[in-house]
């Protein structure tokens, strides 16, 4: 799917080193750094508020290339991903909490007990596929969602866990300001990884698996290792997004990491295209802006005085609900191959102008 | 694209308008749950809370300072509650924000604290009591967080302290048996403990807790359990359709305790769908709308006409309890005002300011409240009613009301 990518004239590649390049051409790679350096600039031109949706953007981000890992280049499906999302952050907080060890430290420790428990729960994958894997990982979000409730002394059980601020060379990272810049470092290192990954022995492997597991275990891939491995990897994501968003809270409760939320996370990788690293972030970003862009549509109509009254606003709340689960309808029928497959075309539209083809 | 633009353009007028607007007012964010998981119920809260707010600013406002808000539909979904408070807060200077959930509640703890934003939730979880810690078992002090009736933990004590007694008084042989009910989850599990402990205390019985999911369906299996543990009294820790599903079932296979039941499991509309039941006990911290002669129900019903011009839709207690998590946020605005302006931090001092008071016009409807800087419990007096229902005929009486001492190994807790 993501193969197809716009190369200048003249420039052939003769080594497979020179094909698996992360950036295609010195130009994209420039771009993308300079994205990174304007992203940065947020924090200083835009209010809290852009800061905030950004924070939300990168911890999803993170959890949903993990879960694009999984299902996207694997083929594995899973419906447990916000439980996983949800380990991290608790993991994370009671590390901290119990073992002393730095905050920054504690999120990639949290990272790996997610992957150990991923790998635990991926052990099933070892036999079943399909329907029959995506009900066995259901399982794990209701286990583990029963565990957050009741094991007091991990998750402090009903009332939660304090996770507390982030800590570096003894200034806290308190305001969304220091907060966004984490965020950012986490997010390009685990995307630069995953970009990486999948340019790997294993990632190929991993596409194998997806592509033809028949084909795949004749040309001498292990189909369980490869299978748990990616559950692994993709748990790892979820607890290193888990925990981010644990810590930017300052407080985790069980309540959150709901079935709804896997849900999200699988739509956020169908919206973002299947097996694009970038799709991963494309589609987290839809779908954290799509109901606030809602919600401003929907608080603009107040300035009507028609519009304030509660039969109105109620009725108009419902709408935007609604609107949101259409919108992913019409995404799924009229951009099945997502927003990176998208991003693609436009850039082949840019490249081949004015011809177009 | 005309339309896009014309769009685009429409909306960013709203915004400067709204920028335009908010010159020398204050502003107060409202979250509300009228679509999402709780909806059924956050929608008459939300109704009290939104209908006393635009009463307010059609009304004088905070002693004459206009006064903005905004109710946002936040769908029970946590991280749209967070991007609105930080829109608030960036965008309109909020100085105090109306709540609804414990999800969301629980999530702004940190933020609102450091921001001094004093939040008015409709989360009565015990540990929002404690703002400074003091208690071992406080998980996080919440110095900015209020809420206006008792917490979960201390209506179940009160009902538990009732029972005690209604057990003597029926002639009860033995110990009577107690039994908490609900999902495992943090809303109905938030009085669980301090519950049981009471319970216990007062010489219950307590039996393990029978775990009822938060969604409707047949629970007949969980009431046959409550059968062999020989329950009396059953602690209704969910709400709404499952708490129905729930008595119906019990009622099925003649099961037949004494319900009590947590805030939002007891009302008119809850009794009315059981259809059938007896002996259903639950809290109520404000007047019923039905109630006559209570100074204070001529402003709730003015109130209620913002949304209802007639002036005689029912209102849920829920409903007015909401307006009066408003009215007390004003008061304490309104000693901002006096006192250094209307901040945060002065609306928190605000709260202080005065004991066991009741907002001004609300007399007999809000009970008298006591918040200090050390205990966040501003009522810790129930009103007990018991319900009865029989084919849609809904009678409500008051049992009794119950004050518990603020005891210290009870705060946050």
């Amino acid at each position: 799917m993501a193969g197809f990518s716009m190369r200048p004239c003249g420039d052939f590649r003769t080594t497979y080193r020179q094909d698996t390049r992360i950036f295609d051409t010195t130009f994209v790679r420039n771009a993308a750094i300079l994205g990174i350096v304007a992203v940065g600039l947020i924090p200083f031109v835009l209010d809290g508020y852009y800061v905030n949706l950004f924070i939300q953007i990168s911890y999803f981000a993170i959890a949903a290339l993990g879960l694009n890992i999984l299902v996207g280049f694997t083929g594995q499906i899973s419906l447990g991903h916000a439980a996983f999302f949800g380990f991290g952050a608790f993991a994370s907080a009671w590390i901290n909490n119990h073992t002393g060890i730095p905050v920054l430290l504690s999120i990639p420790l949290a990272g790996m007990a997610t992957a150990a428990v991923g790998l635990l729960f991926g052990l099933p994958a070892a036999r079943i596929k399909g329907l029959y894997l995506a009900i066995a990982t259901l399982a794990a979000q209701f286990i583990l969602e029963d565990f957050f409730a009741r094991a007091d002394w991990f998750t402090g059980g009903s009332y939660g866990a304090a996770a507390n601020p982030i800590n570096v060379f003894g200034y806290e990272i308190m305001d969304d300001f220091s907060f966004f810049y984490v965020s950012l470092f986490f997010l390009v290192i685990m995307y630069v990884l995953g970009s990486n990954l999948m340019r790997s022995r294993d990632g190929r492997a991993f596409v194998a698996v997806r592509d033809h597991y028949l084909s795949a275990e004749i040309m001498g891939i292990n189909l369980t290792k490869y299978r748990l491995l990616s559950f692994a990897v993709s748990s790892f994501y979820a607890g290193i997004g888990g925990a981010l968003y644990g810590h930017y809270l300052g407080y985790v409760s069980a309540e959150g990491f709901t079935i709804l939320l896997s849900i999200q996370f699988l739509g956020m990788i169908i919206i973002g295209g299947l097996g694009s690293v970038k799709g991963a972030l494309m589609g987290t970003v839809f779908m954290v802006l799509l109901p606030e862009v809602m919600e401003t549509g929907v608080s603009a109509l107040s300035v009507f005085d028609w519009a304030n009254s509660t039969a109105v606003t109620d009725g108009l709340a419902y709408i935007k609900e609604m609107a949101i689960g259409l919108a992913i309808i019409l995404f799924l029928i009229f951009e099945p191959d997502g927003l990176a497959h998208r991003w693609q075309q436009i850039r082949a539209y840019w490249k081949l102008y004015p011809f177009s083809y | 694209m005309k339309k896009l633009i014309a769009a685009t353009a429409m909306m960013a007028t709203g915004l400067s308008v709204g920028a335009a607007k908010a010159e020398d007012s204050v502003f107060v964010g409202h979250l509300m749950d009228i679509t999402g998981a709780t909806g059924f119920i956050g929608k008459f809260y939300a109704d009290g809370v939104r209908d006393a707010l635009s009463y307010i600013k059609e009304n004088g406002g905070i002693d004459g300072t206009p006064l903005e808000f905004e109710s946002v539909d936040y769908a029970y979904k946590v991280p749209q509650a967070i991007a609105n408070y930080k829109k608030w807060r960036s965008r309109n200077n909020m100085v105090a924000m109306q709540g609804w959930g414990t999800g969301d509640t629980e999530a702004l703890i940190s933020f609102v604290a450091k921001d001094e934003v004093p939040v008015y939730s409709a989360s009565y979880s015990g540990h929002l009591t404690d703002p400074t810690g003091k208690n071992p078992k406080t998980a996080k002090p919440a110095p900015y967080n209020f809420f206006y009736g008792a917490s979960y933990s201390d209506a179940c004590r009160a009902m538990v302290q009732w029972a005690a007694e209604d057990w003597k008084k029926k002639g009860g042989e033995g110990k009577p048996v107690f039994s908490h009910i609900g999902d495992n989850h943090p809303y109905p599990n938030a009085p669980k403990e301090a519950c049981a402990e009471y319970a216990t205390e007062l010489g219950f019985d307590v039996t393990s807790p029978v775990v009822v999911s938060m969604k409707p369906g047949d629970f007949k299996a969980q009431c046959l359990t409550l059968k062999e543990a020989g329950t009396d009294y059953g602690y209704l820790g969910n709400l709404g359709p499952s708490v129905v599903s729930l008595v119906k079932s019990c009622g099925t296979v003649g099961v037949d305790p004494t319900w009590l039941a947590n805030i939002w499991a007891g009302d008119y509309e809850t009794l009315k769908t059981i259809g059938d039941v007896d002996n259903y006990v639950f809290p109520v911290m404000t007047s019923f709308w039905t109630d006559e002669g209570v100074p204070g129900m001529d402003l709730v019903r003015e109130i209620s006409k913002e949304s209802d011009k007639t002036g005689k839709e029912f209102r849920t207690h829920h409903y007015i309890r909401g307006i009066c998590s408003v009215y007390y946020m004003k008061e304490a605005m309104e000693w901002a005002k006096e006192n250094g302006g209307i901040t945060g931090p002065n609306i928190k001092q605000g709260m202080y300011a005065l004991t066991d008071w009741v907002p001004k016009g609300l007399e007999g409807v809000c009970m008298p409240a006591t918040w200090t800087a050390e205990d966040h419990r501003g009522i810790n007096t129930v009103n007990i009613y018991s319900g009865e229902a029989h084919g849609g005929d809904v009678k409500v009486t008051k049992l009794e009301t119950v004050t518990l001492p603020r005891r210290d190994d009870w705060l946050g807790y």
